[in-house]
C-alpha cells in the first residue's frame, strides 16, 4: 500500500500564529466526537451552488451526507445534487481512476457545470489514487476547471476540512477569473454558508449601506464569481477561523485587508459594517453605515422590548460547533440571557479569550461533548435552554429541556438585526412552549408526595 | 404570551418582491450561460426516452444515492441489544454521519462511539486506537458490552479486530468477562441491510460461543421459550409493539432477537440514559433452545439465518417484511407453524374489519400506477400488498444490487409475485440503480404516485407525483416510524396513508366542478 500523502503544512497550525495552541484538536479514540474533514471541506464548498460536486469514495461518504445541509440557494441547485464514484470492492483493489474519469466525463457531458468539485475520501487517499492527475487530465481535455478537495476524513477534524478547502479555492479558483468592467467592487464574504438564508439578510443590509458583495465564500454563489475574489477591496472573515488562512494568503498575494467579525447580535453587526467601511476607506460609505446601523439599531430595541421583558435573566447553555461561540454569545447578552455554560471544544485560544471577555466568571466552560456532559452543565447551572447542534436536540428534548438548534442544519436564519429579532422570537417559543408545563407534571393521579413528608 | 408583534418575512415571501426577482435575473449572468430555450430544450431532453437510455448506460457516476453504507445498519443492530454500546472503528466522520442519520429518522439520540483514527492509524494501523476507545468509552458510557464494526478506512489498512480485542484484553484493557462482538462492514461491500446482517451474526455467535452452552434446538430449556423473532433493519419502531402484540395473542413465549425499538422510542421522562430497552444478553445462548426462528427479512438476515440454521440446527422460516393481509397471513401461518398454535381468533376478527377497510377504499386505489424504491425485503412486501388491492407497481428500484445480495433469487421472487396478478403485468425491476434513473423513469412513464424515503422528494417534485413516505429514511415527516406497517394494523395504516393522498391529490387538484364532500 502507497503511504498517504502528507498534508503539505502543520495541521496543528490552524487559525492561529502562536506556536503552542492547538486549535485543531486531535479527535479522541472512544467518543462520539464530531465529523471529519471531508465533511468540513464538503460543508465548505458545497454552497457554491452552480457547481457540481462529486464524493470520490464508497457511498458511504456521500449517501449518507447528501442533501442534508441547509444552506440556501438562490437558484442553481445542482450543488444538491449527490454525486459519487460508488467505490466498491474490485475498485478498492484495482483502482478507481478510471470511474473517476468517467464520472467527471459524464458530469461535465449532461450537466455542463461552470466546475466540478472532486472530493478524496478516507478510502481513495489511502488506496493511492491521483486525483490530481485525474482532476487535471479531465479538467484540460473538457475545457472546465476540475478541482481536485484533497481532504480526506482521516487527516483531522471537520475545522481542518475547512481550511483545506479555502486552500483549493486558493490554489485553483481565486485569481483565475475577471469581472465585468462595471461591476462595483466591495467586500468578500469569507465562511458565510447562507444557512437558513442569512446571507441574504446580510446582503441586504450591505446595500442599503451602499456597500456591494464581491464574491460570497462560498453561501449561495456562483463559481464564477469567486474566480474573481482577488479583485475585491476587502475581505471579511466570517465566523470562521479555519477559513483566516484563505484571508491572510489574499492579504499577502493580492494586498486585500481582512478583519475578522460577526453577524450575531446587533453590536457586532453594527461593528462588521462599519469596519467594512472603514477598510474601503470611503468617509461617504462610513456616514451611510453609521445612519443606517443607528435607525436599524434604535428600530431593533422597539422591536424586541416585548421580548426582552420575557428573556430578561433567562439561562442558556451554549455548546456550538459551526457558529462560533463568542458572537451567540454577544448575541445573547443583548437579549438579557445569560449564558453559563459554554462548549469550548472547536475554539481556538483567540476564541476562548472571546468568550471570556463576554460572558462573567461563573460560567463553566466546557471543553469537549458528550451529551451526558452538556447535560450536567445544565442541571448543574439551572439553566432554562439549551442552544446546540441538531444532534444533541433529540437528548434535549428526552430532558425536556428547551431547545434551540444554532448549527448548520437549522431552518431559521439569526444574523443581522432581524436576525436577533427572530433569534428573540425563537428563545421565547422554545421557552414559553406549554409543553413544557405539561412535560414536568406527572400524571394527575400521580401525583408527587409533598416533600415535607 | 401578548400577540406576536413580529412580522418578518420568510425567503418564500422575500424572493417573489421585485428587487430580489431582479437580483437574481442579474446573477443569472454568471450561472451556467444558457438561454432559456436552451434551459427548456436541455429540460425536455432530460425527459426523453433518448436521455432515458444514455441515463440508463451510466456506469461510472451514482446520482443521488438511496441506500446508505454497512455501519450505519450494524449500529442499529448493536442497538437492538441491552446495554450495548456501538464502537464504530475507523475515522470519526462515519460515525458522526450515521448517528445524525438515525437521529434524523428516528427524532432520538443515538448513542454510538468512534476509535477516531487518523493519519497515524492509516500508516501503522489502528490498533492503538481500538484499545484506548475501548478503555475510553467504556469508563464513559458503561455499557455492559461494546459491540465493534469497521469503516472503510480500517478494512483497506487492513485491521484485525479479533487480534486487537484480544490484545485489549491482554493489556488489561478489558476484562476477561467484558463481552465485545464484532464484525466486519465495509462501506465499499453491500449496504446498511449487509452491515446489520453481519453484526446481528456477530453478536449472536459471540454471546453463543463464549457461553458454552451446546445447542439442544425445540428443548426450550431453561426459559421455555419457543419462538426466535428478528425483524431486521426494521425502521419502524411501531412494528415491534405489532409483532409482540401478534405474539401475544399467540400466547406464545418468544425472545426478539435484536430489539431497537427500546432506544428508538423511548419516553421524555426528563433524564436520558444511554440505554433503553434491547434484549437481554444472558438470553442470546438460550435462543439456541428455542423450536424455531421466524425472521422477517429474508434477504437483510441472509447470513445470520444460515448462521441459526447450520449452527444452532433450528428451523428457520424466513418471509420479507409482512405487509397487507396476504402478507400478514403467511405471517400467522409461519407462527402457527413453528409453534404449534392454532391462529387466535382475534387476529382472525382483526383481519376481517382490515378487509372491510380495504374493501371501502378499493375504488380510489384501483388501477393506480405507483413507482416504489426500498430495500428487498420492504419492496417484496410493498408489491404484495399493492396487488392485493389493485394498484399497479410500475417503476420497482431496489437499493442494492451488490455481490453479497442474492439479486438471482429475489428477481425471481419478485418477478413470480408480479406475475400472479394481471395488476403486476406493466411493472419492471431495477437493481442496484439510484435515484437519478427513477428520475427517468418517472419522467419517460408518468404514474400517479411514488412510494419511498426522503430521498425520492426530489425526482418526485421534478416528475410532479405525489410521494408517500414508506421505509427508511424519513427525514422530512415527523412520527411515521410509530406507525407499524406490518401486520394487519399495519395494513391498514398503509392503506390511510395511500388512499388519503389520492385523496388530497383529487381535491387540491379538482378545478371546483367536482369539489364534493363525500367519497
Ligand atoms: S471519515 Fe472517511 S470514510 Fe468516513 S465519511 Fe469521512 S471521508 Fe468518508
Amino acid at each position: 500500500m502507497d503511504p498517504v500523502r502528507k498534508v503539505d503544512f502543520d495541521s496543528e497550525a490552524c487559525g492561529s500564529q502562536t506556536p503552542k495552541s492547538k486549535p485543531c484538536p486531535r479527535p479522541k479514540p472512544g467518543e462520539a466526537a464530531g465529523g471529519c474533514s471531508f465533511d468540513g471541506a464538503q460543508i465548505t464548498l458545497l454552497p457554491i451552488m452552480d457547481a457540481a460536486h462529486l464524493v470520490h469514495g464508497p457511498i458511504a461518504c456521500a449517501g449518507n451526507s447528501w442533501e442534508s445541509r441547509g444552506t440556501l440557494s438562490s437558484g442553481p441547485s445542482l450543488s444538491q445534487y449527490g454525486f459519487a464514484t460508488d467505490l466498491n470492492d474490485s475498485d478498492i483493489i484495482f483502482g478507481g481512476e478510471k470511474k473517476l474519469k468517467e464520472s467527471i466525463d459524464y458530469i461535465a457531458g449532461r450537466f455542463a457545470p461552470p466546475a466540478i468539485f472532486v472530493y478524496s475520501t478516507c478510502v481513495t487517499a489511502l488506496i493511492g489514487e491521483d486525483m490530481d492527475a485525474v482532476c487535471k487530465e479531465a479538467g484540460d481535455r473538457l475545457g472546465i476547471p476540475v478541482i481536485p478537495v484533497n481532504s480526506p476524513g482521516f487527516v483531522g477534524s471537520k475545522n481542518l476540512g475547512n481550511r483545506l478547502a479555502g486552500d483549493a479555492l486558493l490554489q485553483y479558483v481565486i485569481g483565475t477569473g475577471e469581472p465585468e468592467p462595471e461591476t462595483p467592487l466591495g467586500v468578500n464574504l469569507i465562511g458565510e454558508y447562507n444557512i437558513a438564508g442569512e446571507m441574504w439578510d446580510i446582503e441586504k443590509l450591505m446595500n442599503s449601506a451602499g456597500i456591494s458583495v464581491t464574491s460570497r465564500i462560498t453561501g449561495d454563489a456562483r463559481y464564477q464569481e469567486i474566480t474573481w475574489a482577488h479583485r475585491a477591496r476587502v475581505n471579511m472573515v466570517v465566523c470562521s477561523r479555519a477559513l483566516l488562512g484563505l484571508a491572510r494568503e489574499m492579504e499577502s498575494r493580492y494586498g486585500i485587508p481582512f478583519f475578522e467579525g460577526s453577524f450575531y447580535g446587533a453590536k457586532e453587526t453594527t461593528y462588521s459594517l462599519r469596519q467594512m467601511a472603514y477598510l474601503m476607506n470611503d468617509r461617504e460609505m462610513e456616514r451611510r453605515v453609521d445612519r443606517l446601523t443607528e435607525r436599524e439599531e434604535s428600530r431593533l430595541a422597539q422591536d424586541l422590548r416585548p421580548y426582552r421583558k420575557i428573556l430578561k435573566g433567562k439561562k442558556a447553555v451554549l455548546y456550538t460547533g459551526g457558529v462560533k461561540s463568542w458572537s451567540v454569545i454577544s448575541a445573547l447578552k443583548e437579549l438579557g440571557v445569560q449564558v453559563v455554560g459554554v462548549g469550548t471544544n472547536k475554539s481556538t485560544e483567540d476564541d476562548v479569550r472571546r468568550i471570556a471577555d463576554r460572558v462573567g466568571d461563573d460560567t463553566e466552560y466546557i471543553p469537549e461533548g458528550g451529551a451526558s456532559r452538556i447535560l450536567k452543565t445544565v442541571r448543574e447551572r439551572k439553566a432554562d435552554i439549551m442552544i446546540a447542534g441538531g444532534r444533541n436536540m433529540y437528548v434535549a428534548m428526552k430532558e425536556q429541556i428547551p431547545f434551540i438548534d444554532i448549527n448548520q442544519e437549522r431552518h431559521k436564519a439569526y444574523a443581522g438585526y432581524e436576525g436577533l429579532l427572530r433569534l428573540a422570537k425563537e428563545l421565547t417559543y422554545s421557552l414559553a412552549n406549554p409543553i413544557w408545563k405539561l412535560a414536568a407534571s406527572s400524571a394527575p393521579w400521580d401525583k408527587e408526595v409533598p416533600y415535607d413528608r | 404570551m401578548s400577540k406576536d408583534r413580529l412580522s418578518i418575512p420568510d425567503y418564500n415571501t422575500l424572493f417573489s418582491e421585485h428587487r430580489f426577482v431582479e437580483q437574481r435575473l442579474n446573477k443569472q449572468q454568471f450561472e451556467a450561460p444558457c438561454s432559456e430555450q436552451e434551459t427548456a430544450e436541455a429540460l425536455a431532453y432530460s425527459q426523453s426516452a433518448e436521455y432515458m437510455e444514455k441515463n440508463f448506460n451510466r456506469k461510472a457516476v451514482v446520482i443521488n444515492p438511496h441506500k446508505a453504507c454497512q455501519p450505519l445498519g450494524s449500529i442499529m443492530a448493536a442497538l437492538g441489544f441491552e446495554k450495548t454500546l456501538p464502537f464504530v472503528h475507523g475515522s470519526q466522520g462515519c460515525n458522526s454521519y450515521f448517528r445524525s442519520h438515525l437521529s434524523r429518522h428516528f427524532k432520538e439520540p443515538t448513542p454510538a462511539v468512534s476509535s477516531s483514527m487518523t493519519e497515524d492509524a492509516a500508516v501503522f494501523g489502528g490498533m492503538s486506537n481500538l484499545i484506548d476507545g475501548l478503555e475510553n468509552s467504556i469508563a464513559l458510557y458503561k455499557p455492559e458490552m461494546v459491540a465493534v464494526c469497521t469503516t472503510c478506512m480500517a478494512e483497506v489498512i487492513g485491521d484485525d479486530l479479533s487480534s486487537f480485542i484480544g490484545n485489549a484484553r491482554n493489556k488489561g484493557v478489558i476484562s476477561e468477562d467484558f463481552p465485545v462482538a464484532y464484525c466486519n462492514t465495509p462501506s465499499f461491500v453491500g449496504s446498511h441491510i449487509t452491515g446489520y446482517d453481519a453484526m446481528m451474526k456477530g453478536i449472536l455467535s459471540y454471546l453463543y460461543e463464549r457461553s458454552g452452552l451446546e445447542a439442544a434446538p425445540g428443548s426450550g430449556e431453561e426459559t421455555g421459550e419457543k419462538l426466535n423473532v428478528m425483524l431486521g433493519f426494521e425502521p419502524y419502531t411501531g412494528n415491534f409493539a405489532e409483532i409482540r402484540k401478534i405474539l401475544e395473542a399467540f400466547d406464545t413465549k418468544y425472545t426478539l432477537l435484536g430489539d431497537h425499538s427500546g432506544n428508538y422510542d423511548s419516553p421524555a421522562t426528563g433524564e436520558y440514559e444511554y440505554y433503553y430497552g434491547g434484549t437481554r444478553l444472558a438470553d442470546v445462548p438460550l435462543a439456541a433452545n428455542a423450536l424455531g426462528t421466524l425472521s422477517l427479512q429474508k434477504y437483510t438476515l441472509k447470513k445470520t439465518q444460515d448462521y441459526i440454521s447450520g449452527t444452532w440446527k433450528q428451523q428457520v422460516t424466513a418471509l420479507s417484511t409482512p405487509l397487507g393481509i396476504t402478507g400478514t397471513d403467511r405471517l400467522l401461518e409461519a407462527v402457527s407453524g413453528l409453534t404449534g398454535l392454532p391462529i387466535p381468533a382475534s387476529l382472525l376478527e382483526e383481519r376481517g374489519r382490515v378487509v372491510d377497510a380495504l374493501t371501502d377504499s378499493h375504488p380510489y386505489l384501483h388501477g393506480k400506477r405507483v413507482a416504489l424504491v426500498g430495500d428487498p425485503d420492504l419492496l417484496i412486501g410493498l408489491i404484495g400488498f399493492c396487488l392485493e388491492v389493485g394498484i399497479e407497481p410500475v417503476h420497482i428500484v431496489c437499493s442494492n444490487g451488490d455481490v453479497d445480495f442474492n439479486e438471482v433469487k429475489f428477481k425471481e421472487e419478485a418477478g413470480a409475485l408480479l406475475a400472479s396478478s394481471p395488476y403486476g403485468s406493466e411493472a419492471a425491476l431495477y437493481i442496484g440503480n439510484d435515484l437519478w434513473h427513477m428520475r427517468s423513469l418517472l419522467l419517460t412513464d408518468p404514474v400517479d404516485l411514488a412510494i419511498g424515503s426522503s430521498h425520492l422528494k426530489f425526482a418526485a417534485k421534478d416528475a410532479n407525483v405525489p410521494l408517500i413516505r414508506v421505509g427508511f429514511p424519513i427525514f422530512d415527516r415527523h412520527h411515521m416510524h410509530r406507525y407499524p406497517i406490518l401486520g394487519y394494523q399495519g395494513a391498514l395504516n398503509l392503506l390511510s396513508q395511500i388512499v388519503n393522498t389520492v385523496l388530497d391529490e383529487l381535491d387540491r387538484n379538482n378545478s371546483g366542478f367536482n369539489y364534493d364532500l363525500v367519497r
